[in-house]
């Protein structure tokens, strides 16, 4: 179960409302994961419908990791939590994004969800190496990737799951699966969706680059 | 806490509003201004709501026009940020909106196609109740039937409508060119209803509609027969009750009678 709701990050209290009906859905479907975004979605009761990015601060993380703490006291169950997109660095960032996505997986003790193409488009953006983002995050907390496609304006990238997968996102998933081993892999499209052979192509293509990896690791 | 409170505040009323304060808090790059990088979301934030509008309101749009539809999307994004976690809901109160609000009020027809779009979706969203069946009444005794009471279908909608909008709504469906909207000579009642994955929906004559509103709102079968009698005279009231209620069980519009002990 994948959601966008969650506001895992948000300085509003937990909605405990949107908490009971997660865990009676999990609870009649039973889903290997529940998975949310790493992020803020609205305050004061608003609600932007975005997946709003926070600052790496201690601060954010003591937040975050307290709340990650109660929601899966409440689920009874480990959430992951995915890495969103971003288009602002904050000026009051301490962290790296990923030292912040590790030190709340590590100090929450929840499990990870990576968004392969999310880096791709952060690291874009913020001009940081994405191979370095993959060297801080936990292997034993990455239960599975995301791919997508995105739109280049430009001067930056937006996240728009609209496009077909671009070459160096295939490139740094070759390099996560080299670094995570076997994860479960899920590719989003959300719009200007393609005839069904072509997203099955992008499927076999994910398959192709996994399966020499993860034989070499196995005979390993 | 405080720092991040502040910032999510700053933050949410920049995409409301934009402004210089959240500008200073983010870094611009060579590529892309402060400015710039949070027009993204301010942009994205427009253009989302907008979708939704369009997602629940397509006949809306057609009846208004592209740019009118947008025009009018926006100020009901611009007067109304979401409550809603879930994006479903966002477009609940567009009809009331544009029955307000100027220059729209000045074409009530806008409005009521906001209605009736609106609970259109509201039916077909609603839960996969049983129903009644004609047999099933058959079984009932005959002396118990002044204190039944029916349990409408949970998809079941009311309204009133002073424009034929769903003659509009109708012609776009079948994707025929469709006549501008009428007003009829008084506000017609509107039932709609999901049967399966199908809406239903029908005009009323007055009393059916005086009837079906009495049915929602628990009356029993001879309260139903009494109010009627201000239409239909009081010796074939009960007839006519029956027959109104055999076409809703026919229809699907019944979920269940309730027996009285």
């Amino acid at each position: 179960m994948h959601g966008v709701s969650l506001s895992i990050g948000g300085t509003d209290a937990l909605n405990r409302d949107y908490l009971k009906q997660l865990k009676a859905l999990a609870d009649k479907i039973e889903p290997k994961w529940i998975s949310d975004h790493l992020c803020w979605t609205g305050v004061g009761g608003l609600n932007l419908h975005d997946l709003m990015p926070l600052p790496y601060t201690e601060e954010a993380v003591k937040h975050v990791v307290s709340r990650v703490k109660q929601v899966q006291d409440f689920l009874g169950r480990k959430i992951l939590l995915e890495n969103v997109s971003s288009y602002v660095t904050y000026k009051q960032s301490q962290l790296t994004e990923w030292e912040f996505l590790a030190h709340i997986a590590e100090q929450a003790d929840c499990l990870i969800l990576l968004d392969i193409n999310n880096i791709y488009v952060s690291s874009f953006n913020h001009g940081f190496e994405p191979q370095e983002y993959l060297n801080g995050i936990p292997i034993e907390r990455v239960q599975q990737f995301h791919l997508a496609g995105h739109q280049n304006c430009g001067n930056y990238i937006v996240d728009t799951h609209d496009h077909p997968i671009i070459d160096p996102v295939w490139a740094l998933y070759e390099k996560a699966l080299k670094r995570f081993g076997s994860v479960s892999t899920l590719i989003e499209r959300d719009d200007n969706i393609p005839p069904l052979k072509e997203l099955l192509a992008e499927l076999d293509h994910a398959r192709t680059i996994a399966e020499p990896i993860l034989a070499k690791a196995k005979a390993a | 806490m405080k720092g991040l409170l502040n910032l999510q505040k700053e933050f949410q009323n920049y995409v409301f509003k934009r402004g210089e304060r959240m500008e200073r808090e983010v870094v611009g790059t060579r590529r892309a201004s402060a400015r710039t990088r949070l027009g993204i979301y301010s942009s994205a934030y427009r253009l989302r709501l907008l979708e939704a509008l369009d997602t629940d309101y397509p006949t809306l749009r057609a009846l208004a026009g592209d740019d009118e539809f947008e025009k009018l999307g926006y100020g009901y994004i611009e007067s109304h940020p979401s409550p809603y976690y879930n994006m479903r809901w966002y477009g609940g109160e567009l009809a009331e909106f544009l029955k307000i609000t100027p220059p729209y009020n000045k074409h009530p027809v806008l409005s009521e196609m906001a209605a009736f779009e609106w609970i259109m979706a509201l039916a077909f969203d609603a839960p996969n109740d049983p129903v009644v069946t004609v047999e099933d009444m058959s079984k009932i005794p005959a002396d118990v039937w002044p204190a039944l009471v029916f349990t409408p279908h949970a998809s079941l909608q009311r309204l009133n409508l002073e424009w034929n909008v769903p003659v509009f709504w109708k012609a776009l469906d079948k994707k025929e060119q469709p006549e501008p909207p009428l007003k009829n000579e008084f506000p017609v009642g509107w039932v709609l209803w999901r049967r399966e994955l199908n809406i239903y929906f029908r005009s009323m004559s007055v009393e059916e509609a005086w009837a079906i509103d009495a049915m929602r709102s628990g009356n029993t079968f001879a309260e139903i027969c009494s109010g009627l009698c201000e239409w239909i005279d009081e010796l074939q009231v009960a007839q006519h009750a029956a027959g109104m209620l055999k076409s809703w069980i026919a229809e699907g519009i019944i979920k269940e009678v309730v027996v009285p002990r």
